[in-house]
């Protein structure tokens, strides 16, 4: 939207003096919410933030190279089995470990994407699905992993302190988070990032200017399982307890959900969709507690539906916000953002 | 717009915020005339059939109530929907807890969302009574605030063969089971108690939750030869392997959990196929005399279910859980702490609502049965048109 | 070698289900290149919209099932008429998260409407009586499922390369802007495109139902479907046909012999092989994209 008039305008971190504005109050902000909020919200944040991780790299695979993936939460679960079995199994702390994991991941993901160089569309999306599948169930198989019956967390100790509750997990949660989009965007504006958007719009001319198929698409299948993997690895912390049903084909899906409401292709739009579908993944089921709404519901459930089923609006509820925000707006709620912004700029003309 | 979102959940969160401080509470979730007791269930996903059970306890919370609540206070019922995602069960639970905070959580299915909020409520110190499961994960080891109720299912299995051994003369032992810690339970349970008698099980057949198609699964299990097969999948799986058994022509005598044992329900899917089947059962049924059992029906059922709720199995489930917790608050009087309610449990001797007998005893933590409530079940067969007979008067394993 | 054929049989009879729901898939993706996730539970509404009619209602079989079929294509060309067309130049992944959200809400409205607990479906052939071939069993429900696929099968082959409408489905999926320039209502056509995806989706959906009847029916046969259209090649009908039936050989094969508990992964690991040899499904032709 704005004109860059040099290579340095391209690449610079912040692209005006307002922008690091706003960066820096939401970095204040960010830091002193637990001490606002009452601890489930922090919770709720810690669950949002991981979310927002995955997304990235999932946008990073699907929004910047146009590849597409439904295996995520193989990943994802390579991530949260890795960081537990070496901080339990081989005694690592968990700063060496979480890297450690998402590195598996990654190798793992470097491996999807050899088959992947050769399918599109609907055939690449059986085979990344086929991929998560395979991963929960052969970890499921594995009873070194805990087999079925899943495996119990350990304690969270960084040097001097134990992240045992919700708010001193945060700020782990949150600095990583900070660190991983930074990169995304760092990532997107070198020649690596340029090398991915010029696969996605047309590979073919993408190599005969020199960008290497083979190199860059398994590098973006390798760096969207890295940011599942690190997810995954804080994921087991949040959850205390991880089993492989937990790891199934409707994660992955969510997560390809919440890329593309978000907006393909836009680091924001990615950190929007994941919070805004997960929150609502969370707080949907509040719906029936809302005053005048609540009741209405369950009156029109006893009258003409059933009210055993009554909670199955979330459902509803859920897919028609994806429904409406994909119709009214295909580049997602980033492209709502990106709309409002230039009829404000262009105002009142 | 993500700002516009950011003041719009900010607000609301203040708002909540403000909504939810407590006051003046003795003991967290117990004031003057109210108790807050809370529950989770599948009310929507693949699970959503046990979603019967919270809703059961709610009933069952309403009748109370009606009869003026436990020593002059009313028992508040939350209950939410974690549709068996522990990422939600875990928000919800912290939601109540640390928002209106629960005094003890009741029920709770699935094994995997109740693994998630374990150790939270265990380290806050919130008692647990009733697990809506049978996993061993409960009691080993066992935790001071967590009691359970439902028989474990490695006990159901070695009620069940030791019956088929001793009672039926079968030799040849298969078990088709759904590939996770229920199944996994019961082929152990089965292992133990056929190893007692000297056998093995000729066939261990495992199931995926998702899996549509059991014909190469019943095929392996007509070619083990078996006489006997233990059916411990869910109802629908249940269901396909003895239609399909039927239509291979082999027809052991099936032994299924208590999971299978509504057999109105069983009786109407199976299309009549359910008959000849024998089941463990944990909680009286539904037909039957017993005037605790009439009585849920006509004022917690009758009054206050949904309109298209059933009464089965699922449904008094949830009253049978939750009878332990209300008989130890009835017997803490005025003085509703947690330490009185986990003395009382502790104090319970052959309890018995519509269930087996439960028992508790001082907390040993070298000792799993100190927090293992009920360790017996009866058998039942089903019969032409989903009735049940009795085969059984409630076996205990105690070796 | 009795268990073998029985296996293959086994195959075959579980090949049938997935091949319906390969067909509707293959049908919808061959006019608007869309994957239609939603089509599970657009088969799934029709069966309970069956289940409504027959039960609460007491309308006689025959009747309540011509009803059903005839909602369910009522059903796909309304979804396509509201939901669909109003997408404005979404790309293929908006496309997919559109159908994701209208199975959420389909979903949520069939277990809204019933409740989770699963449901008996009266039908005159019941999966518990068997034929004997021999020493082989199938039952009768599967041979009405096996029949039903093959005559299914050629009845679409038949439609699209003779018929008016059919040549005009192939026309629009090939070039929409010329279909319409030569006269042909392409809005119309991709209408009826849905409907006919949901009616085939919905006799899939009726001949499941007397196994098992509960909201979360249809997943399993969709993912296997979808599968098998990719291996078969997605614009190809006899290919998600073909697929079907090997991915179900497969999966009993090895389930037979090998392990259970591996079924569904060896059946996508297959997959995956023949994508990566032929990366447009076997029998698809695989259009090489031009910059």
């Amino acid at each position: 939207m704005d004109m860059k008039r040099s290579y340095y305008e391209d690449i610079q971190f912040f692209s005006s003096g307002v922008a690091l504005f706003w960066f820096v109050g939401l970095m204040a902000f960010l830091a002193v919410f637990p001490l606002l909020f009452k601890n489930y919200f922090v919770y709720v944040a810690n669950y949002v933030a991981i979310n927002i991780i995955v997304v990235l790299g999932l946008n990073i695979l699907v929004g910047y190279t146009g590849l597409i993936s439904l295996g995520h939460a193989g990943f994802f679960a390579i991530g949260a089995y890795g960081t537990v079995i070496l901080m339990t199994r081989l005694s690592m702390p968990f700063l060496l470990a979480l890297p450690l994991a998402a590195l598996a991941a990654a190798l793992f993901g470097f491996l999807l994407g050899l088959p992947a160089l050769r399918l599109e569309g609907p055939y690449l999306t059986i085979a990344t699905l086929g991929f998560g599948l395979t991963i929960t169930q052969v970890i499921g198989r594995i009873e070194l992993f805990g087999g079925r019956q899943g495996l119990h967390t350990p304690e969270l100790v960084i040097g001097p302190w134990n992240l045992d509750n919700d708010r001193a997990f945060y700020y782990l949660v949150i600095v990583i988070t900070v660190l991983m989009t930074v990169f995304a965007r760092n990532l997107i504006r070198t020649r690596v990032g340029r090398a991915f958007i010029a696969i996605r719009d047309a590979d073919i001319a993408a190599e005969t200017m020199g960008v290497n198929l083979v190199f860059y698409k398994t590098l973006s299948f390798a760096v969207s399982a890295f940011y599942a993997g690190v997810a995954g690895g804080l994921y087991a912390f949040v959850l205390r307890f991880i089993e492989p049903e937990i790891f199934s084909l409707l994660m992955s899906i969510m997560f390809l959900a919440m890329v593309v409401v978000g907006g393909l292709g836009s680091i924001m739009g990615a950190i929007v969709g994941a919070g805004l579908l997960s929150w609502l993944d969370l707080q949907l089921r509040n719906i029936l507690s809302i005053p005048y709404v609540g009741q209405w519901l369950e009156h029109l459930s006893e009258s003409y539906f059933s009210i055993t089923g009554v909670s199955n609006i979330q459902f509803i509820l859920f897919g028609l916000i994806m429904i409406l925000i994909m119709l009214f707006e295909p580049l997602g709620i980033f492209g709502i953002w990106v709309r409002t912004k230039k009829y404000w700029k262009t105002w009142p003309f | 717009m993500k700002k516009r979102m950011l003041w719009t959940v900010l607000a609301a969160a203040a708002a909540l915020a403000l909504a939810f401080t407590p006051a003046g509470w003795a003991e967290e979730g117990v004031s003057a005339n109210e108790i807050q007791i809370g529950q989770w269930g599948p009310q929507t996903g693949p699970a959503a059939a046990w979603g019967s059970v919270a809703r059961g306890t709610g009933a069952y919370f309403k009748m109370i109530n009606a009869q003026g609540g436990i020593n002059g206070r009313k028992i508040v019922y939350h209950m939410f929907d974690d549709a068996y995602n522990p990422a939600k069960t875990k928000a919800g639970v912290k939601e109540l807890q640390e928002g209106i905070g629960m005094f003890a959580w009741v029920g709770g299915v699935g094994t995997a969302p109740g693994l998630a909020v374990k150790d939270y409520l265990m380290k806050r110190k919130v008692p647990w009574i009733g697990p809506s499961s049978g996993s061993l994960h409960w009691i080993t080891p066992p935790e001071k605030y967590l009691f359970t109720v439902y028989p474990m299912y490695a006990t159901e299995a070695r009620i069940l063969c030791r019956y088929a051994v001793e009672k039926l003369g079968k030799k040849k032992f298969a078990i088709i089971y759904q590939n996770d810690d229920y199944g996994k339970n019961g082929v152990k349970g089965a292992r133990e108690e056929l190893a007692k008698h000297g056998l093995k099980l000729v066939a261990e057949v495992p199931v995926e939750v998702k899996e549509g198609d059991l014909k190469p699964h019943v095929m392996k299990l007509k070619k083990s030869g078996a006489d006997a097969v233990l059916l411990w999948t869910s109802v629908k799986h249940a269901v396909m392997t003895v239609g399909i058994s039927k239509a291979m022509k082999f027809a052991p005598q099936f032994l299924s959990t208590s999971t299978c044992s509504d057999f109105v329900l069983m009786n109407l899917i199976s299309k009549g196929l359910w008959k000849g089947v024998i089941a463990t059962t944990f909680a009286l049924l539904p037909d039957s005399d017993n005037p605790l059992m009439k009585k849920y029906k006509t004022e917690a059922f009758d009054k206050y279910a949904g309109k298209d709720e059933r009464w089965g199995l699922f449904f008094y489930a949830g009253i049978a859980f939750a009878e332990p917790l209300v008989e130890a608050i009835r017997q803490c009087g005025k003085d509703l702490t947690r330490e009185n309610l986990v003395r009382k449990l502790e104090a319970m001797k052959n309890f018995q609502g519509i269930s087996g007998k439960i028992s508790y005893a001082p907390f040993n933590p070298k000792d799993p049965a100190c927090r293992r409530g009920q360790n017996s079940s009866f058998l039942v067969q089903c019969l032409e048109g989903g009735k049940a007979k009795k085969l059984s008067g409630w076996i205990t394993i105690d070796d | 070698m009795i268990e073998f054929i029985q296996m293959l049989v086994n195959g075959i009879t579980a090949g049938s289900s997935y091949a319906l729901m390969g067909l509707a898939m293959v049908i919808i993706y061959k006019t608007s290149e869309v994957p239609n996730f939603a089509q599970g539970e657009m088969a799934l509404a029709t069966t309970y919209f069956a289940y409504m009619l027959l039960h609460s209602l007491g309308f006689s079989m025959p009747a309540a099932f011509g009803l059903a079929l005839l909602f369910s294509f009522a059903l796909g060309c309304f979804l396509e008429f509201a939901v669909l067309r109003r997408a404005k130049e979404t790309s293929i992944l908006g496309m997919i998260v559109i159908t994701i959200g209208l199975e959420m809400v389909l979903m949520g409205f069939v277990s809204w409407k019933f409740g989770a607990e699963q449901k008996a479906m009266p039908f005159p052939l019941t999966p518990y009586d068997s034929v004997v071939i021999g020493d082989v069993f199938i039952s009768s429900l599967e041979l009405l499922t096996f029949g039903v696929t093959l005559l299914l099968m050629l009845a679409l082959f038949v439609f699209f390369r003779y018929s008016k409408l059919g040549v005009a489905m192939k026309a629009t999926q090939q070039n929409r802007m010329a279909a319409r320039l030569m006269g042909i209502h392409t809005n119309r056509v991709l209408m009826i495109t849905w409907g006919l995806s949901s009616l085939v989706g919905g006799i899939a959906g009726l001949l499941i139902a007397p196994v098992m009847m509960q909201p979360y029916m249809m997943w399993d046969p969709l993912l296997k479907g979808f599968a098998a259209a990719v291996m078969g090649g997605m614009t190809s009908l006899p290919g998600a046909v073909f697929g079907a039936y090997l991915l179900g050989i497969v999966e009993n094969l090895f389930g037979g012999y090998v392990s259970l508990e591996f079924k569904s992964v060896v059946a996508f690991a297959v997959i995956v092989l023949v994508l990566c040899v032929k990366p447009s499904g076997i029998f698809a032709r695989h259009y090489v994209k031009k910059v």
